[in-house]
């Protein structure tokens, strides 16, 4: 587990991968999504038979989950940094582990795969369930491929989960740390941006000062942990700011940007909206810039106590956007979790 | 781990097999030894969830001679976690040490862990204690048992006395007289004990002891055996003891004290007994009056007696106007219970002197208390009468309906059931119509909800014509609600109502709404398209294959080419739903459709999008299948 300070310091120089990468990922639009060795049936069946599992908030077994990331990185690896999404797609942000949360996303939104999802990261962390929720996603991402695209957030790291709680509930539920390490694997492979219809940028975090046209996002060599600085760490971290230009983080990693630079980067790659995650925000959704960044949180009450509402944002196929509140699930027998919050947590 | 733990087994079953030399058989033991001392407690866990294969794997000598004498040096000083798992696994132990003749082996080690202060640990042993006890025969209990129960129970350690009440109820009804009176003598040591958390668990144990007392000792000959002023002391102290939180556990001391009075007919104690019930019903602490609150039915039912439910009237009032929240939640609960009971004695006091306090109780201050009397009012009606709901209650649930938290709301719209059985759906429509339509859209969707799962009921009740004018227009609005669930729930909806209003009725008021619908602008969107789909396919089932090749079939055609891959494998979807229904009908039109719809569903098959490619070769393989057969 000991973390590549060379491999990070590698991507923020080295741009020389990216043939390698494209290409591959050229292939996938070509191919049909072959899934694995298996007949794909049975691969259907027991997929199936996991979400079935899973949507009952029962964790897979640990062979299970193995076999499951298996599969997922045939997936993954096929996809782009930026990778392509079609209208109507309903874009939601961060989960944290509140896996009843989750279900209750979907009973507001649809389930999937007669809607079509893309999520913008953090799945992982906070919450009681990370395990159920991000095993539950990325079986819904290897049996629909192309009804949810899953994106990476600064969680779904190997430093942040160790302390965050996602290695801690590991440990909890299987004894081990096995099933941290093939799931935070697998997270190397997950993209870290996508494009809805040439003309929504979403991703986790924000820009990036070494990242002025989306072409330059493809380049990037993402198979890898989140590096502590450089492009990929600034799109999985940076926030907007109310000041112009660029600023420093408050939280040690990534950067804030102002409008101006949100202006100039939608201007030049033909962008109508960026669409981010990666900060609370009490309504569940919050526009910046002049309309030119929105931020979306999927998390209600997130913590058990924040007191926030969740949103959606629906996308359909004429570029109409329509922002769904929601609140927490409601789960009978179980305590209510008190919602108002001294404002000095806030 | 669990591939860590087969290995054990398949290297330590050949060895016990083949009767190796002894160097080797110690292996078992020996690599339990060395993961028991594993710095890493997870691994200590896993070793501990493993004693039972190393107890076979040993053999009952084995385990006896060496394991139990291990364990018992070792686990008593380990983590709590590791601790509670061998505490459990032990309870298990009998089969493995070689029987019931053997098991009061495992007594010492577990009397050990019982003396940990950590509540978990403790609990588990005592369990695992309890289910051995039920296999020793009554020397063994005699003589290994009690003893340890007295020696639990004298020591000076606070938590081996409470270890010590959770025994009791393993062995009291199983000695002999003098032994038993011996135990209870014990027992009310225990509930005088220095320590308030001794006494809270003496006190939480004690109504299992008299329950257990009641059933065996219930006949006029045996009923010395009940120890009657041994129990009542016992009562007594618990009532007067400073500390709330012992206090309050009396309260169920005192229900299981009128049980047995109740089973043996006997009620010359009941006026002491309702004396000192009055008493914690004032008690200047709130969490005694909670538990009275939350027992009162139970009470009431236990006195047996209408006399004293009257007389217990004013202080149920007292209890709902208490100035904590808390108890008049917990009494809001027991109103139907209660009043149920008040009615068999006397049936003017509910209408006369509760419903006005509920009145009252409606607007209180806390939403949680009116929350609480929401999903609880409604059963006042069957109580009351249909004249009386109408006049007194049917103005409470108005207002209720109307308050602000959302909650209050929900309970009294889910609980109409009971009401509608009482007045009749005529007068409860016309009453809370103007209610129920406002709920119609209000802004948290589980409300919506649960106003949309009420209008089968309505519909049934109302008749088409009067649905039509008060309810038709809301029902087909919810159709294009943001939620999905409440689209979902609109659309089965549609599906009831035409069970019930008949086809015609769904042409003229459902289908060419929806194709109404199709004409707008509205169905450029998504959303509004697949809501249509859903709609159709959800009345296939309950339409006659007439009107599906007219009306439904049309439709869903048209949609086999739209633009998003999911409206069209929600379209293969569909056709196969209407070739079962159309397959078993002989008229022209049906073999019309068919032919069309193999040719589409092949086409379909050949879609660029891989959900749309899948979902059409399911609904040609259902298709295939059928004409197969």
């Amino acid at each position: 587990m000991d973390i590549d300070t060379d491999i990070q310091m590698e991507d923020a120089i080295d741009t020389s991968p990216s043939t390698a990468t494209s290409t591959t990922s050229t292939k996938l639009t070509s191919l049909p999504p072959t899934l694995s060795q298996t007949s794909p049936t049975t691969q259907i069946n027991t997929l199936d038979g996991w979400i079935e599992q899973l949507s009952q908030c029962k964790p897979l077994s640990e062979s299970s989950i193995k076999q499951l990331c298996n599969m997922a990185i045939d997936t993954f690896k096929d996809e782009q940094n930026v990778q392509p999404v079609q209208v109507p797609v309903t874009i939601c942000g961060d989960i944290h582990g509140q896996f009843h949360d989750l279900m209750e996303l979907f009973k507001i939104g649809g389930p999937c795969p007669d809607t079509n999802y893309l999520f913008m990261g953090d799945y992982v962390d906070r919450g009681y369930y990370s395990v159920e929720t991000v095993s539950y996603l990325v079986c819904m991402k290897i049996r629909y491929p192309k009804r949810i695209t899953i994106l990476r957030g600064n969680h779904e790291s190997r430093q942040i989960t160790q302390v965050y709680g996602f290695y801690d509930e590991c440990f909890r539920k299987y004894g081990s740390a096995n099933v941290w390490k093939i799931f935070t694997d697998l997270f190397d492979y997950f993209p870290i941006t996508a494009l809805v219809d040439n003309s929504i940028f979403c991703l986790h975090g924000g820009l990036s000062p070494m990242i002025e046209s989306i072409d330059q996002v493809r380049e990037l060599n993402r198979i890898q942990e989140v590096p502590h600085e450089g492009p990929m760490c600034d799109l999985l971290w940076s926030d907007p700011d109310d000041r112009g230009g660029w600023g420093i983080s408050p939280r040690g990693a990534g950067f804030t940007f102002g409008q101006d630079i949100s202006e100039q980067f939608n201007h030049t790659n033909g962008l109508s909206l960026i669409a981010r995650a990666h900060q609370l925000v009490m309504e569940g959704y919050s526009w910046s810039h002049q309309d030119l960044v929105v931020t979306i949180f999927s998390a209600p009450n997130y913590c058990y106590r924040c007191g926030n509402q969740a949103a959606i944002m629906e996308v359909n196929e004429n570029h109409n956007r329509d922002f769904l509140q929601y609140d927490p699930s409601i789960r009978p027998g179980e305590p209510t979790v008190t919602r108002k919050t001294p404002d000095y947590f806030l | 781990m669990e591939t860590a733990s087969s290995t054990t087994t398949s290297n330590s079953q050949p060895i016990v097999d083949a009767q190796q030399p002894s160097t080797e058989e110690l292996y078992p033991i020996a690599l339990l030894m060395d993961e028991l001392r594993h710095d890493d407690v997870a691994s200590r866990v896993q070793a501990v969830k493993r004693l039972g294969t190393i107890a076979i794997a040993l053999g009952h000598e084995r385990t006896r001679n060496e394991l139990i004498s291990f364990l018992e040096e070792v686990i008593p000083d380990d983590e709590d976690e590791v601790i509670a798992i061998a505490a459990e696994e032990l309870g298990k132990f009998v089969p493995y040490v070689g029987g019931p003749k053997y098991a009061t082996l495992l007594t010492p080690v577990l009397e050990k862990i019982a003396a940990c202060e950590e509540p978990i640990v403790r609990e588990k042993a005592v369990d695992s204690l309890n289910i051995i006890c039920e296999s020793l025969d009554e020397e063994q209990i005699q003589h290994d048992f009690i003893p340890l129960i007295h020696r639990l129970a004298k020591e000076r350690w606070f938590s081996l006395h409470i270890a010590a009440t959770g025994l009791f109820k393993s062995v009291l009804i199983r000695v002999n007289p003098e032994t038993r009176l011996e135990l209870l003598k014990l027992y009310f040591e225990l509930i005088q004990d220095d320590s308030p958390m001794v006494r809270k668990s003496a006190a939480t144990h004690l109504p299992e002891l008299i329950d257990l007392l009641a059933e065996n000792f219930n006949s006029p000959d045996l009923i010395e055996e009940f120890h009657w002023d041994l129990i009542i002391s016992m009562y007594e102290t618990l009532v007067n003891d400073n500390q709330d939180s012992v206090k309050f556990l009396s309260i169920d001391v005192l229900i299981s004290i009128l049980s047995f009075l109740k089973r043996i007919n006997e009620t010359s104690r009941n006026e002491d007994l309702f004396k000192s019930l009055i008493t914690l019903i004032n008690d200047p602490s709130w969490r005694v009056r909670y538990m009275v609150a939350d027992r009162f039915e139970k009470l009431v039912l236990n006195f047996n007696d209408k006399t004293y439910t009257l007389k217990l009237v004013p202080n149920f009032i007292a209890l709902m106007k208490d100035n904590e929240a808390e108890v008049r939640k917990a009494v809001s609960k027991q109103l139907p219970g209660f009043c149920t009971l008040i009615n068999e004695a006397d049936s003017s006091i509910v209408l006369n002197e509760i419903v006005p306090v509920v009145s009252q109780l409606s607007m209180d201050e806390s939403e949680t208390v009116r929350s609480a009397l929401a999903s609880e009012v409604t059963g006042l009606a069957p109580i009351l009468g249909k004249e009386s709901t109408i006049e007194h209650l049917l103005p409470v649930f108005v207002e209720m309906l109307k308050d602000e938290f959302s909650e209050v709301r929900l309970n009294i719209i889910s609980n109409l059931q009971l009401v509608n059985e009482v007045i009749g759906i005529q007068l409860l429509s016309e009453s809370l119509l103007p209610a129920i339509t406002a709920l119609a859209n209000d802004k948290l969707w589980r409300v919506r909800l649960a106003i949309i799962e009420q209008i089968p009921l309505l519909a049934e009740q109302l008749g088409v014509a009067f649905f039509d004018e008060a309810l038709g227009q809301l029902c087909m609005e919810w159709l294009w609600d943001p939620v999905y669930s409440i689209r979902e729930a609109a659309v089965i909806n549609l599906q009831k109502l035409t069970e019930f209003f008949g086809e015609e009725w769904c042409k003229v008021e459902l289908i060419k709404r929806i194709l109404d619908k199709s004409q707008t602008k509205e169905f450029d969107n998504f959303i509004c398209r697949i809501t249509c789909l859903f709609a159709f396919t959800k009345l296939i089932p309950v339409l006659s294959p007439n009107v599906i090749s007219q009306d439904i079939y049309p439709f869903i055609d048209e949609l086999k080419d739209d633009q998003v891959p999911n409206i069209r494998f929600n379209v293969a979807k569909s056709l196969l739903l209407i070739v079962k229904k159309l397959y078993i009908s002989e008229g022209d039109s049906s073999e019309i459709v068919l032919d069309k719809i193999k040719p589409t569903l092949e086409k379909m098959c050949t879609d660029e999008d891989v959900d749309v490619r899948y979902y059409a070769s399911e609904s040609l393989k259902g298709l295939e299948e059928l004409e197969k057969s």
